[in-house]
């Protein structure tokens, strides 16, 4: 890949451009919201394609239903809300009512993990990974930067069946090309490095970025591995990587169980186990508060990814 | 309208007997399924599929064809039995019922053609329905209509109101929603698990017209889906509340919630399809696979 670094920008504004240039491109795409378009930014769609915007008030349940009704007249319908009320509230009506018939229903997810505001536990999706990931036909994907999304709406649009993605509110530098391309179970070297593997998947491979820098000071070469699509995952690239580097850190915007990093360690179990570490919220629901101090509580800052990885790293010598 | 024939009148008849009984054959054949409920709307289907709905067997489909949905998925069986009458399959299929690759348990779209949704949890259904009444209005479609049966228990789900609350915001006049009530749930009277009464002012209050009809009744069902369609069509979505019996049919499980599940094994179920031949004045020929044995795990029950 090519590592340039250009202006910092927020997924949401990514969002807002890209939801246009689909509308453009395919005619049978509706947008369905639950009263957040201002909140997901998807007022531009709203304004350009008002045939198209269907407003479905606070009932999530029925949204969902209902982008399964029009899936099966052909529509590419792309219910938009909270990633905890797609995740936690339709659960049902996407398992049932949209995966199981393996609908044409593209599911974006706003306000993930700890960067949304200060609404709390009820707001900061956290398990959404993890459910996602749990239903057949369902692909997952989770950006780190606004072009990645990009790429990932694009190819989500071009998938048959049901896609799930994540739209983080918060502020990153680019690290890909406008014409960045992606492809299910296909991750990204960001960079290469020998003692330790660091795999990364949404905003927290930045932070996996700014971890490898620190423990490049301390003489660590640390591999960063991008792993936008979670479902399917690139086992190939997770098994060559830790072959050479012999031990790993996962790190998730969202809970450890069950979600990026036991993918990622699911693979290592059955084929290649090493020494891991997962950065995540560990079993704990979020609190109110600021986003950089959240990130510290739960232990996800770059300093607690470069001390996990110096821990994973001890652990293969131990073991040898 | 113009009444339909006697004959015609008995030959919908006729299709109602003939659901109940592959829908008996099936869940005796699998040790499995929903007497209660698959019984109670065998008429309504029989109205439906054999009179009121534009359909192709040779044409799934067909752009302008009607939509069928079944939210209380568990009745899969006399849908699946009015299917293959209709032609969608051959009648054999049936005895697929819960095999593996065969016809699911709770209706599902890949399982054959003629389905047009995957169902089983309760409280679902309208709101895939009220999504393809938009996508017909969306492509202007004005002439196909969405039906959606569901229980009355199931009218106990918030998910339900939801979707009524938008049908009737979106002026879904080509979505006509069917109440099988037939008083009985899965373990008890409705009125004592939790009351949906006041049923018809409930749906009124939501914006919908409301129209009630004895749902064993077939002269006023084939009208009663005729208004629904065509009298009603004024911007408001149509529901219409079809009184039944739980179980109609099989005199054992009429209004009894023990047999809201249940399947009878084959020698009982074999005398249950003669008692309701009788009643029917039909030849008894009882359970068509007596003595094919059963080698599977059973899930017998009721009474």
């Amino acid at each position: 890949m090519n590592s340039i670094t250009k202006k910092r920008t927020e997924m949401r504004d990514a969002f807002a451009e890209i939801l246009v240039e689909l509308g453009l491109k395919y005619e049978k795409m509706l947008f369905l919201d639950a009263d957040l378009h201002t909140s997901t930014k998807a007022s531009e769609f709203k304004k350009r394609f008002p045939d198209r915007f269907i407003q479905n008030g606070i009932a999530e349940q029925n949204m969902f239903g209902v982008a399964a009704g029009l899936a099966f007249e052909g529509f590419i319908p792309v219910p938009s809300t909270f990633a905890v009320f797609a995740s936690r509230r339709a659960l049902d009506q996407i398992a049932i009512s949209i995966c199981y018939p393996n609908l044409n229903v593209k599911i974006p997810g706003s306000y993930v993990g700890i960067p949304t505001s200060r609404a709390g536990a009820s707001h900061n999706s956290i398990e959404d990974i993890a459910i996602m990931r749990s239903m057949p036909n369902m692909k997952v994907a989770d950006p780190c930067s606004s072009n990645d999304l990009k790429a990932i709406m694009r190819k989500a649009m071009e998938t048959n069946g049901p896609v799930y993605w994540r739209i983080s509110r918060y502020e990153l530098p680019e690290i890909f090309e406008d014409e960045h391309s992606f492809e299910w179970g296909k991750g990204v070297v960001i960079s290469e490095g020998s003692d330790v593997t660091l795999f990364g998947t949404g905003i927290m491979t930045d932070f996996n970025i700014r971890a490898a820098k620190l423990l490049a000071e301390e003489n660590i070469m640390a591999e960063v591995i991008h792993l936008a699509s979670i479902k399917p995952i690139d086992r190939e690239m997770i098994i060559q990587s830790v072959l050479k580097t012999g031990c790993a850190v996962t790190a998730e915007n969202a809970s450890i169980n069950g979600g990026f990093g036991d993918a990622v360690l699911e693979v290592l179990a059955e084929e290649h186990a090493v020494p891991a570490y997962k950065i995540g919220v560990r079993d704990k629901f979020i609190e109110s508060g600021g986003i950089e101090e959240l990130f510290s509580i739960h232990k996800m800052q770059p300093t607690d990814i470069g001390n996990a990885a110096k821990q994973v790293i001890k652990k293969k010598f131990e073991n040898i | 309208m113009k009444k339909l024939s006697t004959e015609k009148l008995q030959e919908l008849e006729d299709k109602a007997y003939e659901i109940r009984r592959l829908a008996m054959e099936m869940i005796i054949s699998s040790s499995w399924g929903h007497i209660g409920g698959a019984f109670s709307m065998a008429d309504i289907l029989a109205a439906l599929y054999f009179h009121e709905m534009k359909l192709d067997p040779e044409d799934p489909l067909m752009e302008n064809r009607d939509r069928f949905i079944l939210s209380k998925a568990h009745a899969s069986p006399a849908m699946y039995a009015a299917l293959a009458l209709r032609g969608f399959y051959p009648e054999e299929r049936i005895y697929e019922y819960c095999e593996p690759g065969g016809l699911e348990g709770h209706t599902h779209i890949l399982s054959a053609p003629g389905i047009e949704a995957s169902g089983g949890p309760l409280g679902m259904g309208l709101s895939v329905a009220v999504g393809m009444a938009l996508g017909l209005r969306q492509k202007e479609n004005p002439r196909s209509r969405v039906y959606c049966m569901m229980g009355d228990g199931e009218c106990n789900e918030g998910n339900v109101w939801e979707a009524a609350m938008a049908a009737a915001h979106h002026h879904l006049d080509n979505l006509i929603a069917i109440v099988d009530y037939n008083k009985v749930m899965a373990k008890g009277m409705l009125w004592q698990m939790m009351s949906i009464e006041p049923f018809s002012d409930k749906w009124e209050a939501f914006g919908w017209n409301v129209h009630e009809v004895d749902g064993h009744d077939m002269e006023a069902l084939v009208e009663v889906l005729h208004k629904a369609r065509w009298i009603a069509a004024n911007g408001k979505p149509n529901v219409i509340i079809a009184h039944t019996v739980k179980g109609k049919g099989i005199e054992r499980a009429e209004f009894n919630y023990k047999w809201h599940t249940h399947a009878p094994a084959p020698e009982m179920g074999d005398e249950m399809l003669r008692e309701m031949a009788h009643n029917y004045g039909k030849p008894e020929t009882g359970y068509s696979r007596l003595k094919h044995g059963l080698n599977k795990q059973s899930f017998y029950g009721g009474e």
